[in-house]
């Protein structure tokens, strides 16, 4: 299925649960309720909040759809707007001086004058008479205050109530909705087949914005628009360029943005990508929502508050990196569930699809298994399972999340989903960190091996596969290499203690791409290490190093090599990590693998 | 189809862009009929006749990729094109990239094979000189020698396409794995309708063991 196609799926399954408006209506924050007595005086302004977070914030609500409103001429929405529509007053933002906007408030006018004409309605009638009331120097006398002009106004009749108790505002007395239908109907532009749907329906020339990527634009951006003249073909101008029909262009859009909502389950920002997920309904609402949550912990775990927690997390998890069944996990989910993975980045007004992914659940489950199965390493790194964000943070300069190369996210979130290789621009950039001084920790070495175990088994030359500890007898001379500067490190520690530059911070970018022109020099200054070693107060640590040296050097058949690739680097580096830390070593004081899992992905 | 042709075809990449992510372009998992009929008038086309694709088969993994590439974000006007005829002068008709340099992501398709199950029609432009075993052989010669008008492409201008003649029998062998023989491809550009005020016509494209139908342009199945 396409991507719209599929959003507009979702959007069904939402209105079923009553969680996204009608055609037509969009969910809007709205501040104030301004309440008017038939005879369109202004009885009191009611503020209309909700209570659910911190601070009393305005409150999201269904009303007549809002739209674009680029170029100057101001257009107005119905039955709701800001104050500077609704009132033709708004604040300066330097000067902090109420300012008055004829022009938008005009417009106001306008359309309420066309569309409520000759009404019947006591609601609507009284907004008529509101307008034809209405002056600025009625605003304090009113109740309003400047604070307010920035927000979002809506009407309400003195009284009014649904027929649970509840305050009807005047979009939805069922006149108002009338004469909204007959306006949204009159505004679809020609018909033609949707290529959504496949059926005949007026076509939308704009398609709605799309709110709550991260980094796109705060007013929303569009996934189909044409912007310039190089977008469109065929003569075809706009939305014609890629027929889809008014309903279904609602549909999607109202779909993506539950999706991407402020506190949604279905969202994770990875990097530059904004991921969004959901399952079809087809084995049930329930079972749905569970495929949602678990998929939400595989690729971001939870954070553990403590070491119980962890243990928890881990054991919920743990089937999955085994590679076993979903049914272990989660036996109430319907295997077959299909899941539809969503990444999407901003390119300025537009997002552009990073990745789109359409499986079974049980599928996807299986892949990310696998990929923590590549990344498994000993001493393990994390207390729970790495989170996706963890990965791609080691790959950016200072550890910043804006750091991390643009397209990455996706590249490597596409290949965890999929199965397939990672992008080699991963194991490129984590080697660089390592050689530009960055700590060589766990999570770095992980990911070395990720790529090159999953290159080894996909790829037409088949290599060992990586060992996941230490391996003594491993031949392969990068990683020999890596094991034996681990050693030559510890020795200078050994002897020297804590010194201003080790040799890790001075050779480790020169000793893992070019071991032939450093190691030399290095193992001659070993021997001055070993010496104060064996002459000091432990000469059985001296020995010990030396015996290692030997058993390395042993193993190393042809002389140090002139220089390493980027594979060869990366096993380099695995080599260091897996000597440096297991066994002993990892009694030693510092041990920088045990990742903080206190920073939260978005 | 006693005039089918199967052409097989192969590239590194492609990008059979959907209409409705055009700008910051995202591939159709499939090749698409224009697509295919592209390649095949890029080796031989006449007035005389008229290519349609009957199916498309799906040699390889279906894998994406994103890349960024700079692109303009404007054309030369018809207008523009229209002056310059008339005065004889093509100093005006220019346009500077690096001037009008966009850089847009695409999500692209890498590594794809498809065998083109195509046939052709004689249109009304055939004069007497014109029969479909003259044309049938003219293709296959040129097909088999590698000879084309403009480098065939896959999708874009960028992915050039390789291609061989398959004769009678050939068939590659397809790589395509199990799970992705079968999938709903929805719906899909089949052509535009020069004619008819250039309307796009659509079909349902789905995967049936490997291979894409493509209807008939006359059919039921295609909705404008």
């Amino acid at each position: 299925m396409t991507v719209l196609a599929a959003l507009n799926g979702y959007y069904d399954r939402l209105a079923d649960r009553g969680e996204v408006p009608p055609f037509g209506y969009s969910t809007e924050r709205i501040a104030h309720i301004i309440v008017l007595s038939p005879e369109g005086e202004t009885v009191e302004i009611l503020p209309w909040q909700s209570l659910s977070g911190k601070k009393a914030e305005p409150r999201p609500t269904a009303v007549p759809q809002s739209f674009k409103r680029p170029g100057t001429t101001p257009r107005s929405f119905f039955l709701w707007d800001n104050g500077k529509f609704v009132l033709g007053l708004g604040v300066d933002k330097v000067t902090r001086q109420r300012v008055a906007h004829p022009a938008n408030h005009a417009a106001f006018q306008e359309l309420h004058r066309r569309l409520l004409a000759g009404t019947e309605d006591a609601g609507l009638a009284a907004l008529l008479r509101f307008l034809d009331g209405w002056s600025a120097d009625r605003f304090d006398a009113c109740g309003f205050t400047d604070a307010m002009l920035d927000q979002n106004f809506m009407f309400m009749l003195d009284g009014d109530r649904n027929d649970r108790g509840e305050p009807r505002f005047l979009h939805d007395r069922p006149a108002a909705r009338r004469i909204w239908e007959r306006a949204v109907a009159e505004g679809a532009g020609g018909e033609g087949i949707c290529l959504v749907t496949g059926t005949r329906q007026p076509i939308a020339r704009l398609h709605p914005a799309i709110k709550g990527v991260m980094d796109a634009q705060s007013s929303g951006a569009s996934i189909v628009s044409f912007n310039n003249d190089a977008f469109t073909s065929y003569g075809k101008e706009q939305g014609l360029n890629a027929p889809v029909s008014e309903a279904a262009a609602f549909g999607y859009g109202a779909a993506l943005n539950a999706l991407l909502a402020r506190g949604s389950g279905n969202r994770l920002v990875i990097g530059d990508a904004t991921t969004v997920f959901w399952a079809d309904a087809s084995g049930g609402e329930e079972s749905a929502q569970r495929a949602e949550v678990l998929f939400h912990d595989l690729l971001s775990p939870p954070p553990a508050e403590d070491a119980d927690e962890a243990q928890a997390i881990r054991n919920a998890l743990l089937p999955v990196s085994q590679g076993r069944p979903v049914r272990e996990i989660a036996p109430e989910l319907d295997e077959r569930t299909r899941f539809y993975v969503l990444g999407l980045s901003p390119n300025i007004a537009r997002l552009s699809v990073r990745f789109w992914l359409e499986d079974s659940f049980a599928a996807i489950a299986e892949r990310v298994g696998r990929h923590w199965e590549d990344l498994r390493i000993d001493p393990a790194p994390w207390r729970t399972a790495p989170a996706v964000w963890m990965l791609l943070r080691e790959t950016a300069p200072l550890g910043k999340t804006e750091n991390i190369a643009p397209q990455l996210a996706g590249e490597v979130m596409r290949a965890i989903l999929t199965g397939g290789r990672y992008p080699r621009s991963l194991l490129a950039a984590v080697i660089t960190r390592m050689r530009a001084g960055d700590p060589v920790n766990g999570v770095k070495a992980a990911i070395c091996r990720a790529c090159l175990n999953r290159d080894s088994r996909l790829g037409t030359k088949k290599t060992e596969e990586i060992p996941v500890s230490l391996n003594r007898d491993e031949a392969n001379p990068a990683y020999r290499l890596g094991r034996l500067f681990a050693v030559l490190e510890g020795a200078q520690r050994a002897a020297l203690g804590d010194v201003n530059a080790s040799i890790r911070d001075r050779y480790f970018g020169a000793a893992s791409a070019t071991p032939a022109s450093v190691f030399p020099m290095l193992l001659r200054n070993s021997n001055h290490h070993l010496a104060v070693l064996r002459k000091g107060d432990k000469p059985r640590l001296g020995g010990w190093f030396e015996g290692e040296i030997g058993q390395i050097l042993g193993g190393l058949d042809s002389g140090f090599p002139r220089s390493l690739r980027i594979e060869d680097q990366g096993r380099f580096a695995i080599g260091y990590y897996h000597q440096r830390y297991s066994g002993k070593a990892a009694a030693s004081t510092d041990r920088p693998g045990a990742t903080e899992q206190t920073v939260s992905e978005d | 189809m006693a005039y089918g042709v199967k052409l097989h075809v192969w590239g590194d990449r492609a990008c059979f862009t959907r209409p409705e992510m055009k700008v910051e372009r995202v591939s159709y998992d499939v090749m698409t009929p224009s697509a295919a009929r592209g390649i095949l008038e890029a080796i031989h086309w006449k007035p005389a006749i008229r290519w349609a694709i009957d199916a498309i088969e799906v040699l390889k993994p279906i894998r994406f990729q994103s890349i960024r590439r700079n692109e303009v974000g404007s054309r030369v006007p018809t207008a523009a094109v229209r002056k310059a005829m008339k005065a004889g002068a093509v100093e005006d008709l220019r346009m500077v990239a690096e001037e009008n340099r966009q850089q847009r992501a695409a999500t692209l398709l890498v590594d794809v094979a498809y065998v083109i199950h195509a046939h052709f029609e004689l249109t009304e432009r055939a004069g007497p000189g014109d029969s479909e075993a003259k044309h049938l052989s003219m293709f296959n010669r040129r097909a088999a020698s590698g000879q084309c008008f403009q480098q065939p492409c896959l999708g874009v201008r960028e992915f050039p396409a390789n291609f061989a003649l398959l004769e009678d029998g050939a068939a590659p062998v397809s790589e395509l794995p199990l799970d992705q023989r079968d999938r709903d491809l929805g719906w899909m550009l089949l052509d535009i309708d020069h004619a008819n005020d250039m309307t796009s016509l659509f079909f349902r494209a789905a995967l049936r063991d490997g291979v894409m139908a493509v209807p008939p342009l006359n059919s039921v199945e295609v909705r404008s």
